[in-house]
């Protein structure tokens, strides 16, 4: 027997494993216990196997192990492919080609494992009655790619396109690549309809993600397998589109959609005293908000008013409150702030000594208000009091939120707010209203930042493709040049009256959410002749940002941020990417249905019955991106 | 002989908050100081020509925020750096104590080849002020542990000791560029590339 040359790799072996569902042939070994192995044949075309024999098999066991191993796999793999392979001599021996295995699913505790052919069926189910299955599993996810299904935490599914080198060779650059922050099923299919749909802004937003690389070296990066499964799936899908697609519509794909004109937005007259007043009520509630906030955007807040009117932006106040429930709230919130700053005022010096976080947030507040405007009358001047009251506002607001604390940056948003205040707890409240805003942009992980940055990227490469390759090719894709306007929203950019009519502007979050980041991009676009024909690179894209300081027209930048919001929303290609950041509703569900249609697996993976389409979609694309 | 060729050298300043990164910076350039900077926001530099053993050399010095969080996107400023200037303040012990995250944070983010041989400089700064916290010699024992980094006691303010420690820091920038034209990995990725090659035929050789 040549099959006795065969060379056998025993791989995983486990005793005690009882058998308690298998084929037909093994009905007589039905809840025996017995030996559970994985076992690879080298020299053979089917590699691996999972093998069971019955533990009672102690006569010549030399000969059964023997010839046990030595059975020739080829012939019953294609005979039985897809189910068990039957021996009449041995039919004690059960064996399962590892390739017939689509999934398992572990129960009772990793006590019970059962084999799936992927067509519905199970091929076996085994009870580990000493110890688990878990050592099992590992070595299964070891040999094989697994992934955990989305149905059902207990199932592993197998995936089994190992053997094309070409599709190993995509796998690894896209890997490589790491397009997939979290690497999962939506995005994929996300990046896949886009490549089809707006192939230009898509490479775009995928190159960007390339500066990750540049930047860190790359790392080898292992793909997720369901990835590179849909990846795999959807790449097949898109050639049969090919093959079938007309010249006509390969043009598609070089053709840059165009956005309308540019349309001019002049800024209006701010909202005044007498409007103010002509909008609330006798009993003080402000009946049309949306009317208050569409003067706002349009004009900002005349001086004269401005303080009362921040205090509703900032839900100090409330629109609907009537005078007396007003008193009632400031009342509240005058207690609360005092009893919050009575905590840190009364701390003594022992507890200071052995509060290492509150010594080092007061150390650092210490020196930022030291730092903050002090050009500004207000702050002007040693021992200026004003100080002391910036000082008391940002103690008592590291103790209101004690998760963020004091971080840079904060102290100039307060600046303002306080100058217009000129009380502390009314500047207090102010201050936490704007926080709530962009408390995000303080992260621990620096995420609400880096995420800003990346819709930045998007924005601009959806709006100036060719700006956005520019800024690619010039290791500036990451947008790092704006970090400081979207840190403190243009503080240190503008005069204090201007960094004022921005905020108010922003605050009345019109025309849409994350307008800042159009404000970004209507600066970058009248910067971006400067950047380009310099042949301008990382360095100096942000010397030049960082030397606009000072020179901003605001009105201007407000207005033309406008017009290509409208821009924007009338592109007939609007993506659902752009949609998300500013806060449009998406385009249905075109990716999700398409994906159920080009493959059924993966859709039954990625959705389930109670998912909420809307929001699944937008934690899709806001995955992606 | 590429001696004649105009030289850049790029200089990054780390430092806790308020030791006077953006304040020596300034001093050394513009020859100015204020007690009314800001503190820094994301990053800038200043670039200033010098005379270092009769070369014209341009330097940029790259000031970066101090608060420990915004160190995470610091990388895409510390690359190609060719000296690392860590600044401490002489009256805040707490300043000296994290000199070595600084120091260790930018070998990792920076990766240069020769990371043992990467010219740092210590600056111990405000030494004009009282209460003095730090002594020289223990500021110059932990440079001795660090493979000899050169020390300078400096004052931003009283403009002390900062034209003869940016001299210094131009010197050690520039002697390490000529020695090493590369210091940094020129082709990262092809090495990375040898890396993922052997683990894929050792780990990942499977059911093929």
């Amino acid at each position: 027997m040549e099959d006795n040359h065969e060379e056998v790799l025993e791989i995983f072996c486990q005793d005690g494993v009882q058998i308690l569902t298998a084929p037909a042939a093994y009905i007589s070994q039905l809840n025996n216990v017995g030996t559970l192995m994985i076992v690879e044949y080298p020299n053979s075309n089917v590699t691996r196997c999972i093998e069971w024999k019955p533990i009672d098999l102690t006569i010549d066991s030399d000969v059964q192990d023997q010839e046990w191993t030595v059975v020739s796999t080829v012939r019953r793999r294609r005979t039985y492919s897809g189910s068990l392979p039957v021996d009449a001599n041995r039919s004690k021996h059960l064996k399962i080609n590892m390739s017939d295995i689509k999934s398992f699913r572990v129960a009772r505790k990793n006590q019970k494992l059962t084999f799936r052919d992927g067509k519905g069926d199970d091929l076996c189910t085994f009870v580990f009655q000493h110890g688990s299955c878990e050592g099992l599993v590992a070595v299964l996810k070891g040999i094989l790619k697994t992934f955990v299904s989305r149905r059902d935490k207990h199932v592993y599914c197998i995936l089994d396109d190992e053997r094309n080198p070409e599709r190993q060779q995509l796998d690894k650059s896209f890997a490589e690549l790491n397009l997939f922050q979290e690497q999962s099923s939506p995005y994929v299919w996300k990046l896949v309809k886009n490549f089809q749909n707006r192939p230009y802004e898509t490479t775009m937003e995928a190159f960007s993600k390339i500066t990750d690389i540049v930047y860190r070296g790359a790392e080898h990066r292992l793909m997720d397998p369901e990835v590179h499964n849909i990846l795999h799936r959807s790449l097949e899908a898109i050639e049969n589109n090919t093959t079938t697609h007309s010249h006509e519509e390969y043009e598609v794909i070089a053709h840059v959609p165009k956005l309308p004109a540019l349309k001019e937005y002049p800024r209006g007259r701010p909202l005044s005293l007498e409007q103010w007043k002509a909008l609330q009520d006798s009993e003080g509630q402000v009946e049309d908000v949306d009317a208050v906030k569409l003067v706002i955007f349009r004009g900002g807040i005349a001086s004269n008013v401005r303080k009362e009117v921040w205090k509703y932006l900032l839900d100090y106040h409330r629109w609907k409150y009537t005078h007396s429930e007003q008193a009632n709230l400031i009342k509240q919130r005058n207690e609360e702030y005092f009893i919050m700053k009575l905590q840190w005022r009364s701390m003594t010096k022992i507890q200071e000594d052995n509060f290492t976080d509150y010594r080092e947030r007061k150390s650092l507040i210490e020196k930022d208000v030291n730092r903050t405007d002090r050009t500004l009358d207000y702050f002007a001047g040693d021992n200026n009091p004003n100080l002391q009251v910036l000082y008391d506002i940002l103690m008592t607001y590291a103790m209101y939120n004690f998760d963020l604390g004091y971080v840079q940056g904060m102290s100039d948003l307060l600046s303002p707010i306080l100058y217009l205040m000129n009380n502390e707890v009314e500047a207090f409240w102010c201050f936490v209203g704007f926080m709530n805003k962009v408390s995000s942009n303080f992260d621990m992980d620096q995420a609400g930042m880096k995420e800003q940055l990346q819709h930045l990227n998007t924005l601009t490469a959806f709006y100036d493709p060719e700006f956005a390759n520019y800024l690619y090719k010039h290791d500036s894709a990451n947008m790092f040049f704006c970090f400081r306007w979207l840190l403190v929203w243009f503080k240190r950019e503008l005069s204090q009256q201007d960094a004022m009519r921005l905020w108010e502007v922003l605050w009345t979050d019109l025309p849409c959410q994350n307008f800042h980041l159009l404000i970004c991009v209507a600066i970058l676009d009248t910067e971006k002749h400067i950047l380009m024909e310099n042949n301008y690179g990382f360095t100096e894209i942000l010397k030049h940002i960082n030397d606009l300081s000072g020179n901003i027209d605001v009105s201007a930048v407000i207005g033309k941020a406008e017009g290509m919001y409208n821009q924007i929303v009338d592109a007939e290609h609007l993506t659902d990417a752009v949609r998300i950041i500013i806060g449009l509703p998406i385009l249905g569900n075109a990716s999700v249905i398409d994906s159920k249609e080009a493959s059924p697996d993966i859709s039954d993976l990625t959705l389930n019955g109670d998912t909420d389409e809307v929001s699944y979609e937008n934690a899709l694309t806001n995955s992606f991106l | 002989m590429a001696t004649r060729k105009k030289v850049l050298l790029k200089v990054i300043i780390l430092g806790d908050s308020g030791v006077g990164k953006t304040s020596l910076m300034n001093q050394y350039v513009n020859k100015k100081f204020s007690n009314q900077y800001k503190a820094t926001i994301g990053a800038d530099f200043l670039t200033k020509e010098v005379i270092v053993d009769d070369r014209i050399v341009t330097l940029q010095i790259w000031d970066t925020a101090g608060q420990e969080r915004f160190q995470s996107l610091g990388v895409a400023f510390y690359r190609g750096a060719d000296c690392c200037v860590l600044v401490f303040d002489v009256t805040a012990p707490n300043t000296f104590k994290s000199l070595d995250s600084w120091r260790d944070e930018f070998l990792i983010q920076a990766s240069p080849r020769e990371p043992a041989d990467f010219p740092f400089v210590l600056l111990g700064n405000k030494v004009d002020l009282e209460p003095r916290a730090i002594s020289t010699k223990r500021a110059q024992q932990w440079c001795q542990s660090k493979n000899n980094i050169p020390y300078f006691e400096t004052s931003a303010k009283e403009a002390l000791n900062v034209e003869q420690a940016f001299q210094s820091i131009a010197r050690n920038a520039l002697t390490q560029q000529s020695q090493s034209v590369d210091l940094y990995n020129e082709f990262p990725d092809q090495i990375k590339l040898t890396n993922t090659t052997n683990r894929n035929s050792n780990g990942d050789s499977c059911a093929c």
